[in-house]
């Protein structure tokens, strides 16, 4: 009976840590970043850490949000003037960008100028990616190039960093 | 038969605790692997200058304030689409609207009709609207192709909308003695005497924008 108790103790107490460990990583336990002065309108959220098979194409879905009231142009805006938003991962970094898949934009008019279409982003939105990295661990600094508006002014396009853990054995 | 009681009791105890002593040790690995790879991701966010989230401001408190009403326009020196030098002195004596825009600005493209209505309205009584081209893509000095490229969209942008304007490039670089340019378009209203009689972030009503020039007209 005793041996039974114990056994049962090994293995419940097995299951715990091991959720515990997965938990840590997991992005439940992501806080939204905060950090520094108050220019940005978008914000990444998370992963912060992937794992991906070295040598080999993975898919990661990256998170991101734009700030309340604040729009930003789609990866494929209505006019050739307007500025993308567009994902980059620096040549040096051990990670390489095989491809990247960019959610499809909303249409959206200025109160102003109900005749002009604009196709673009707001509150939260994923990029799909596929990553091909050697073996070993790289903090990566991706990219996001973006520029927001309102319904009255728009920002300068900005540049913020996207950063990710990546892993590959 | 001799009583097992003490032994089993002390064995099982060692194994529990030797059991809970291993668990609290996993746990504490994964939180401990969770906030190193936290710290670092977050060192490198802080060195790349990332920022809060910052809700919009409601449309109808758009920015009409500016430390620059009641002063003189800061003098300037720019190039126009030719690469003629124009200053802002050039045109003292006129009523003046200074109009920072972008091409990539949608609300800006929205109230040029309404600046080539008024210009032309208003010209003959001493007004003039120089429109100022500021990218915000930190082109550097020695970028040709960068700044070739930037003078053609900008061309283009003025060739489409029939702009009949003065238009000069390089806004960037006069920012910070207009307030720096947070957000565009961006306008100052200048009278007769130099002085900057309103300013406006974000567009306004054409109504809003023909009674500010009658005011910077002295009407």
């Amino acid at each position: 009976m005793g041996m039974r108790a114990v056994v049962r103790a090994w293995v419940t107490g097995l299951a715990m840590a091991g959720g515990l460990a997965a938990a840590a990583q997991s992005p439940l336990f992501q806080e939204p970043r905060h950090a520094g002065p108050k220019t940005e309108a978008v914000a990444y959220l998370y992963p912060e850490q992937v794992s991906l098979p070295a040598g080999k194409p993975g898919a990661v879905a990256l998170h991101f949000r734009i700030a309340p009231g604040l729009h930003i142009n789609s990866h494929n805006p209505t006019d050739k003037l307007l500025i993308p938003t567009t994902l980059s991962i620096p040549d040096s970094s051990g990670v390489r960008l095989e491809s990247a898949s960019y959610p499809a934009g909303a249409d959206y008019v200025l109160p102003a100028d109900p005749k002009t279409k604009l196709n673009v982003y707001s509150g939260e939105f994923t990029i799909d990616v596929r990553l091909i990295a050697t073996a070993g661990d790289h903090l990566v600094e991706a990219r996001l190039r973006y520029q927001a508006c309102d319904q009255t002014q728009c920002m300068p396009p900005k540049t913020i960093t996207v950063p990710i853990d990546v892993v590959a054995k | 038969m001799k009583s097992r009681g003490p032994i089993p009791v002390k064995r099982n105890t060692l194994v529990l605790g030797i059991t809970l002593l291993i668990l609290a040790a996993l746990a504490w690995a994964g939180w401990a692997n969770w906030e190193y790879r936290k710290q670092a991701a977050e060192k490198m966010l802080a060195n790349a200058g990332h920022a809060e989230l910052v809700p919009a401001e409601p449309a109808d408190s758009m920015y009409t304030s500016s430390k620059l009403i009641g002063k003189p326009a800061p003098d300037f020196s720019l190039q126009d689409l030719s690469g003629k030098k124009v200053t802002l002195a050039d045109y003292k004596g006129k009523a003046l609207l200074i109009n920072f825009w972008a091409t990539w600005c949608a609300p800006c493209k929205l109230e040029t009709p309404w600046l080539v209505d008024l210009r032309n309205q208003y010209a003959p009584k001493g007004f003039e609207i120089l429109g100022i081209d500021s990218e915000g893509d930190d082109l550097k000095a020695g970028d040709k192709e960068g700044w070739t490229r930037n003078k053609a969209e900008v061309a283009r942008f003025v060739k489409q909308e029939h702009m009949p304007y003065p238009v000069l490039i390089d806004g960037d670089s006069i920012a910070t003695s207009y307030g720096g340019l947070e957000a565009m378009p961006t306008s100052f209203w200048v009278d007769r005497s130099g002085k900057v009689v309103a300013a406006q972030m974000g567009i306004t009503s054409k109504d809003d924008m023909e009674a500010k020039i009658r005011k910077a007209l002295g009407d």
